[in-house]
Protein backbone atom coordinates (compact mmCIF):
# COMPACT_ATOMS: atom_id res chain seq x y z
CA UNK A 1 0.00 0.00 0.00
CA UNK A 2 3.21 2.24 0.88
CA UNK A 3 4.64 1.57 -2.66
CA UNK A 4 1.25 2.51 -4.48
CA UNK A 5 0.94 5.91 -2.67
CA UNK A 6 4.33 6.83 -3.18
CA UNK A 7 4.34 5.51 -6.91
CA UNK A 8 0.77 7.92 -6.90
CA UNK A 9 2.86 10.94 -5.74
CA UNK A 10 5.88 10.34 -8.64
CA UNK A 11 2.53 10.40 -11.34
CA UNK A 12 3.44 12.18 -14.60
CA UNK A 13 7.13 12.68 -12.84
CA UNK A 14 9.05 12.79 -16.50
CA UNK A 15 6.84 15.82 -17.38
CA UNK A 16 7.52 17.59 -14.33
CA UNK A 17 10.60 17.14 -14.83
CA UNK A 18 10.79 18.62 -18.30
CA UNK A 19 8.90 21.44 -16.98
CA UNK A 20 11.31 21.93 -14.19
CA UNK A 21 13.87 22.36 -17.34
CA UNK A 22 11.63 24.95 -19.11
CA UNK A 23 10.70 22.81 -21.68
CA UNK A 24 7.58 24.64 -23.23
CA UNK A 25 5.44 21.54 -24.83
CA UNK A 26 5.84 20.19 -21.71
CA UNK A 27 3.94 22.76 -20.08
CA UNK A 28 1.27 22.28 -22.81
CA UNK A 29 1.20 18.61 -22.18
CA UNK A 30 0.83 19.24 -18.00
CA UNK A 31 -1.06 21.90 -18.87
CA UNK A 32 -3.63 19.98 -20.97
CA UNK A 33 -3.77 16.88 -18.40
CA UNK A 34 -5.09 19.44 -15.26
CA UNK A 35 -6.55 22.71 -16.56
CA UNK A 36 -10.10 21.22 -16.71
CA UNK A 37 -10.12 19.81 -13.31
CA UNK A 38 -8.57 23.26 -11.91
CA UNK A 39 -11.11 25.26 -14.09
CA UNK A 40 -13.97 23.67 -12.63
CA UNK A 41 -12.51 24.35 -8.98
CA UNK A 42 -12.04 27.81 -10.02
CA UNK A 43 -15.79 28.04 -10.72
CA UNK A 44 -16.59 26.50 -7.99
CA UNK A 45 -14.69 28.78 -5.48
CA UNK A 46 -15.48 31.29 -7.40
CA UNK A 47 -18.37 31.19 -9.27
CA UNK A 48 -17.70 32.94 -12.11
CA UNK A 49 -16.18 32.28 -15.80
CA UNK A 50 -14.23 35.14 -15.78
CA UNK A 51 -12.34 34.86 -12.24
CA UNK A 52 -11.70 31.36 -12.50
CA UNK A 53 -9.98 31.51 -15.76
CA UNK A 54 -7.75 34.62 -13.93
CA UNK A 55 -6.95 32.67 -10.68
CA UNK A 56 -6.52 28.85 -13.32
CA UNK A 57 -4.37 31.36 -15.21
CA UNK A 58 -2.25 32.98 -12.28
CA UNK A 59 -1.69 29.85 -10.82
CA UNK A 60 -0.36 27.81 -13.61
CA UNK A 61 1.90 30.85 -14.06
CA UNK A 62 2.99 30.67 -10.52
CA UNK A 63 3.02 26.41 -10.57
CA UNK A 64 5.20 26.41 -13.43
CA UNK A 65 7.72 29.44 -12.34
CA UNK A 66 8.13 27.68 -8.97
CA UNK A 67 8.50 23.96 -10.02
CA UNK A 68 11.84 23.74 -8.69
CA UNK A 69 10.25 23.52 -5.02
CA UNK A 70 8.07 21.13 -5.67
CA UNK A 71 9.65 17.54 -4.73
CA UNK A 72 6.93 14.76 -5.04
CA UNK A 73 5.63 15.53 -0.70
CA UNK A 74 2.19 15.34 -3.12
CA UNK A 75 1.07 14.34 -6.83
CA UNK A 76 1.77 17.08 -8.79
CA UNK A 77 -2.11 17.77 -9.18
CA UNK A 78 -2.81 18.14 -5.50
CA UNK A 79 -0.07 20.38 -5.25
CA UNK A 80 -1.30 22.62 -8.17
CA UNK A 81 -5.03 22.41 -6.69
CA UNK A 82 -3.47 23.42 -3.40
CA UNK A 83 -2.18 26.68 -5.24
CA UNK A 84 -5.44 27.20 -7.01
CA UNK A 85 -7.89 27.14 -3.62
CA UNK A 86 -5.14 29.44 -2.30
CA UNK A 87 -5.10 31.95 -4.56
CA UNK A 88 -9.38 31.67 -4.87
CA UNK A 89 -9.53 32.03 -1.26
CA UNK A 90 -7.22 34.93 -1.43
CA UNK A 91 -8.82 37.07 -4.18
CA UNK A 92 -12.60 36.28 -2.65
CA UNK A 93 -10.96 37.82 0.99
CA UNK A 94 -9.24 40.60 -0.82
CA UNK A 95 -12.96 41.39 -2.60
CA UNK A 96 -14.21 41.15 1.07
CA UNK A 97 -16.41 38.36 0.03
CA UNK A 98 -17.05 35.92 3.10
CA UNK A 99 -15.01 32.71 2.88
CA UNK A 100 -16.14 31.56 6.33
CA UNK A 101 -19.51 32.01 7.48
CA UNK A 102 -20.51 35.76 9.07
CA UNK A 103 -22.29 34.48 12.30
CA UNK A 104 -20.18 32.69 14.39
CA UNK A 105 -22.95 30.01 15.70
CA UNK A 106 -20.22 27.18 16.78
CA UNK A 107 -22.98 26.37 19.61
CA UNK A 108 -26.08 24.12 19.61
CA UNK A 109 -25.26 21.92 16.88
CA UNK A 110 -27.64 19.02 17.08
CA UNK A 111 -28.07 15.86 15.23
CA UNK A 112 -31.49 16.63 13.57
CA UNK A 113 -30.43 15.96 9.98
CA UNK A 114 -33.11 16.40 7.63
CA UNK A 115 -33.39 13.28 6.19
CA UNK A 116 -29.82 11.79 4.70
CA UNK A 117 -30.04 9.75 1.57
CA UNK A 118 -28.08 8.03 -0.68
CA UNK A 119 -30.04 8.60 -3.46
CA UNK A 120 -30.14 12.61 -3.54
CA UNK A 121 -29.85 13.41 -7.17
CA UNK A 122 -26.28 15.08 -8.09
CA UNK A 123 -28.06 17.49 -10.02
CA UNK A 124 -29.92 18.72 -6.98
CA UNK A 125 -27.10 19.31 -4.82
CA UNK A 126 -25.14 20.82 -7.42
CA UNK A 127 -28.23 23.34 -7.30
CA UNK A 128 -28.50 23.32 -3.47
CA UNK A 129 -24.48 24.13 -2.92
CA UNK A 130 -25.18 27.18 -5.15
CA UNK A 131 -27.89 28.49 -3.13
CA UNK A 132 -25.59 28.10 -0.04
CA UNK A 133 -24.65 31.32 1.28
CA UNK A 134 -21.04 32.20 0.52
CA UNK A 135 -19.36 31.50 3.44
CA UNK A 136 -21.12 27.65 3.40
CA UNK A 137 -20.12 27.03 -0.29
CA UNK A 138 -16.35 27.21 0.56
CA UNK A 139 -16.75 24.98 3.28
CA UNK A 140 -19.05 22.34 1.91
CA UNK A 141 -16.91 22.63 -1.45
CA UNK A 142 -13.86 21.71 0.11
CA UNK A 143 -14.61 18.72 2.21
CA UNK A 144 -17.06 17.27 -0.25
CA UNK A 145 -16.04 18.14 -2.99
CA UNK A 146 -12.12 18.62 -3.30
CA UNK A 147 -12.01 16.11 -0.72
CA UNK A 148 -9.97 17.68 2.12
CA UNK A 149 -10.40 16.97 5.49
CA UNK A 150 -10.77 19.90 8.36
CA UNK A 151 -7.06 20.06 9.34
CA UNK A 152 -6.43 20.66 5.51
CA UNK A 153 -9.35 23.34 5.11
CA UNK A 154 -8.25 24.12 8.49
CA UNK A 155 -5.11 25.93 6.56
CA UNK A 156 -6.46 27.23 3.74
CA UNK A 157 -9.02 29.21 5.31
CA UNK A 158 -6.81 30.14 8.33
CA UNK A 159 -9.40 29.00 10.72
CA UNK A 160 -9.10 26.18 13.71
CA UNK A 161 -9.41 22.34 12.58
CA UNK A 162 -12.28 22.35 15.14
CA UNK A 163 -14.36 25.50 13.71
CA UNK A 164 -13.84 24.05 10.29
CA UNK A 165 -15.78 20.73 11.41
CA UNK A 166 -18.79 22.97 13.04
CA UNK A 167 -19.22 25.21 10.27
CA UNK A 168 -19.14 22.47 8.01
CA UNK A 169 -21.79 20.57 10.24
CA UNK A 170 -23.59 23.23 9.87
CA UNK A 171 -23.18 24.42 6.13
CA UNK A 172 -23.99 20.45 5.54
CA UNK A 173 -27.40 20.97 7.30
CA UNK A 174 -28.24 24.04 5.59
CA UNK A 175 -27.47 22.40 1.90
CA UNK A 176 -29.96 19.07 3.00
CA UNK A 177 -32.44 21.35 4.21
CA UNK A 178 -32.41 23.48 0.45
CA UNK A 179 -31.95 20.30 -1.02
CA UNK A 180 -35.38 18.97 0.35
CA UNK A 181 -37.12 22.00 -0.73
CA UNK A 182 -35.83 21.65 -4.59
CA UNK B 1 -18.60 10.18 6.95
CA UNK B 2 -22.49 9.44 6.60
CA UNK B 3 -24.52 7.99 3.24
CA UNK B 4 -24.60 11.36 1.58
CA UNK B 5 -21.08 12.86 1.78
CA UNK B 6 -20.05 9.34 0.90
CA UNK B 7 -22.64 9.60 -2.48
CA UNK B 8 -21.11 13.26 -2.65
CA UNK B 9 -17.65 12.16 -2.91
CA UNK B 10 -17.98 9.37 -4.68
CA UNK B 11 -19.96 11.15 -7.27
CA UNK B 12 -17.58 14.34 -7.48
CA UNK B 13 -16.26 13.70 -10.95
CA UNK B 14 -19.86 14.29 -11.89
CA UNK B 15 -19.33 18.22 -10.38
CA UNK B 16 -16.62 18.54 -13.01
CA UNK B 17 -19.20 19.86 -15.53
CA UNK B 18 -17.16 23.01 -16.83
CA UNK B 19 -14.70 23.31 -20.08
CA UNK B 20 -12.01 25.79 -19.57
CA UNK B 21 -11.02 27.62 -22.78
CA UNK B 22 -8.01 26.16 -23.44
CA UNK B 23 -6.02 27.94 -25.93
CA UNK B 24 -7.12 31.52 -25.00
CA UNK B 25 -6.09 30.26 -21.30
CA UNK B 26 -2.88 28.98 -22.88
CA UNK B 27 -1.94 31.72 -24.74
CA UNK B 28 -1.95 34.27 -21.42
CA UNK B 29 0.17 31.65 -19.54
CA UNK B 30 2.67 30.95 -22.52
CA UNK B 31 2.88 34.72 -22.83
CA UNK B 32 3.76 35.22 -19.55
CA UNK B 33 6.28 32.38 -18.89
CA UNK B 34 8.17 33.91 -22.30
CA UNK B 35 8.34 37.27 -20.85
CA UNK B 36 9.84 35.96 -17.70
CA UNK B 37 13.60 37.31 -18.18
CA UNK B 38 15.97 34.31 -16.83
CA UNK B 39 17.50 35.19 -13.85
CA UNK B 40 21.18 36.75 -13.99
CA UNK B 41 23.34 34.74 -11.89
CA UNK B 42 27.28 35.47 -11.78
CA UNK B 43 28.98 32.47 -13.91
CA UNK B 44 31.40 31.93 -11.05
CA UNK B 45 28.19 31.59 -8.46
CA UNK B 46 25.47 29.38 -10.72
CA UNK B 47 25.30 25.74 -8.27
CA UNK B 48 24.55 24.60 -11.47
CA UNK B 49 27.93 25.21 -12.63
CA UNK B 50 29.89 24.06 -10.11
CA UNK B 51 28.27 20.67 -10.63
CA UNK B 52 28.78 20.75 -14.14
CA UNK B 53 32.70 21.22 -13.49
CA UNK B 54 32.84 18.73 -10.59
CA UNK B 55 31.15 16.23 -13.10
CA UNK B 56 33.99 17.70 -16.06
CA UNK B 57 36.88 17.12 -14.28
CA UNK B 58 35.93 13.68 -13.10
CA UNK B 59 34.62 12.53 -16.25
CA UNK B 60 38.15 14.07 -17.62
CA UNK B 61 40.23 12.27 -14.52
CA UNK B 62 38.26 9.13 -15.33
CA UNK B 63 39.14 9.54 -19.04
CA UNK B 64 42.75 10.18 -18.65
CA UNK B 65 42.57 7.02 -16.24
CA UNK B 66 40.81 5.16 -19.03
CA UNK B 67 43.38 6.34 -22.10
CA UNK B 68 46.37 6.00 -19.46
CA UNK B 69 45.59 2.08 -18.82
CA UNK B 70 45.07 1.51 -22.60
CA UNK B 71 48.79 2.46 -23.69
CA UNK B 72 52.03 1.56 -22.32
CA UNK B 73 53.98 4.51 -23.99
CA UNK B 74 54.93 7.76 -22.85
CA UNK B 75 51.18 9.01 -22.43
CA UNK B 76 51.11 6.73 -19.25
CA UNK B 77 51.76 9.89 -17.45
CA UNK B 78 48.85 11.88 -15.53
CA UNK B 79 50.06 14.99 -16.91
CA UNK B 80 51.53 16.78 -20.12
CA UNK B 81 53.58 18.15 -16.89
CA UNK B 82 54.52 15.04 -15.73
CA UNK B 83 55.15 13.98 -19.52
CA UNK B 84 57.89 16.49 -19.92
CA UNK B 85 59.19 15.93 -16.75
CA UNK B 86 59.95 12.55 -17.80
CA UNK B 87 61.12 13.84 -21.45
CA UNK B 88 63.64 16.18 -20.07
CA UNK B 89 65.47 13.49 -17.93
CA UNK B 90 64.93 10.93 -20.59
CA UNK B 91 66.97 13.22 -23.10
CA UNK B 92 69.52 14.18 -20.49
CA UNK B 93 70.21 10.68 -19.57
CA UNK B 94 70.30 9.36 -22.92
CA UNK B 95 72.51 12.14 -23.64
CA UNK B 96 75.01 11.64 -21.12
CA UNK B 97 75.15 7.99 -21.62
CA UNK B 98 76.31 8.40 -25.38
CA UNK B 99 79.38 10.73 -23.67
CA UNK B 100 80.12 7.64 -21.49
CA UNK B 101 79.76 5.18 -24.37
CA UNK B 102 81.94 7.37 -26.98
CA UNK B 103 84.19 8.64 -24.42
CA UNK B 104 87.75 7.22 -25.66
CA UNK B 105 89.08 7.78 -21.77
CA UNK B 106 87.26 4.33 -20.63
CA UNK B 107 88.18 1.13 -21.51
CA UNK B 108 84.77 -1.31 -22.81
CA UNK B 109 84.93 -3.14 -19.92
CA UNK B 110 84.74 0.16 -17.49
CA UNK B 111 82.09 0.87 -20.12
CA UNK B 112 79.99 -2.07 -20.10
CA UNK B 113 80.19 -2.18 -16.07
CA UNK B 114 78.97 1.07 -15.80
CA UNK B 115 76.18 0.54 -18.36
CA UNK B 116 74.82 -2.64 -16.52
CA UNK B 117 74.57 -0.65 -13.71
CA UNK B 118 72.52 1.80 -15.80
CA UNK B 119 70.15 -0.83 -17.23
CA UNK B 120 69.37 -1.37 -13.06
CA UNK B 121 68.14 1.81 -13.04
CA UNK B 122 66.66 1.51 -16.14
CA UNK B 123 64.88 -1.80 -14.37
CA UNK B 124 64.14 0.52 -11.33
CA UNK B 125 62.44 3.16 -13.32
CA UNK B 126 60.40 0.71 -15.68
CA UNK B 127 58.73 -0.70 -12.14
CA UNK B 128 57.83 2.76 -11.22
CA UNK B 129 56.61 3.78 -14.18
CA UNK B 130 53.98 1.13 -13.92
CA UNK B 131 53.09 2.08 -10.30
CA UNK B 132 52.59 5.26 -11.70
CA UNK B 133 49.78 3.99 -13.55
CA UNK B 134 48.36 2.24 -10.78
CA UNK B 135 48.61 5.02 -8.59
CA UNK B 136 48.15 8.17 -10.77
CA UNK B 137 48.33 10.53 -7.47
CA UNK B 138 51.39 8.90 -5.89
CA UNK B 139 53.62 11.63 -4.83
CA UNK B 140 56.15 9.26 -3.60
CA UNK B 141 56.20 7.35 -6.83
CA UNK B 142 56.50 10.79 -9.03
CA UNK B 143 59.36 11.93 -6.64
CA UNK B 144 61.32 8.29 -6.79
CA UNK B 145 61.02 8.39 -10.65
CA UNK B 146 62.61 12.00 -10.76
CA UNK B 147 65.07 10.62 -7.82
CA UNK B 148 65.93 7.57 -10.10
CA UNK B 149 66.95 10.23 -12.76
CA UNK B 150 68.82 11.99 -10.83
CA UNK B 151 70.81 9.63 -9.51
CA UNK B 152 71.45 8.07 -13.20
CA UNK B 153 72.82 11.76 -14.14
CA UNK B 154 74.68 12.23 -10.74
CA UNK B 155 76.58 8.85 -11.46
CA UNK B 156 77.23 9.69 -15.33
CA UNK B 157 78.82 13.10 -14.04
CA UNK B 158 80.57 11.60 -11.74
CA UNK B 159 82.13 9.10 -14.03
CA UNK B 160 82.55 11.64 -16.35
CA UNK B 161 84.25 14.29 -13.62
CA UNK B 162 86.45 11.21 -12.78
CA UNK B 163 87.67 10.91 -16.65
CA UNK B 164 88.06 14.10 -16.59
CA UNK B 165 89.90 15.04 -13.45
CA UNK B 166 92.52 11.65 -14.53
CA UNK B 167 92.91 13.55 -17.77
CA UNK B 168 94.00 16.47 -16.51
CA UNK B 169 96.05 14.92 -13.84
CA UNK B 170 97.85 13.11 -16.62
CA UNK B 171 98.32 16.34 -18.54
CA UNK B 172 99.61 18.15 -15.51
CA UNK B 173 102.04 15.24 -14.83
CA UNK B 174 103.21 15.76 -18.36
CA UNK B 175 103.58 19.19 -17.78
CA UNK B 176 105.84 19.29 -14.60
CA UNK B 177 107.99 16.69 -16.41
Amino acid sequence: MKTLETDIRFTHQILVEKCKNGDSSSQYELYMLYVDAMFNIGMRMLGNKEDAEDIVQESFISAFKNLGSFNYESTFGAWLKRIVINRSINYLKKKQIAVVPIDKHEFHLTDEYVEETKSVEIKKVKKGIEQLPTGYKQIINLYLIEGYDHVEIAEVLDIAASTSKSQYHRAKKKLLEIIKEL
Amino acid sequence: MDNFEKHIRENAAEFDDHKADHSKMWAKISKDLIKEEPKVIPFWRSPMLKIAATVLLLIGIAGFIGVSLRNDTNTTFASKELLDIDMHYKGLVSYQVELVKNNPNLSEEDKIDFLSFMDELDEEYEELRLEMQKNLDNQLVLEAIVSNYKKRIELIEQLLKQINDSKIQDDEYGYTL
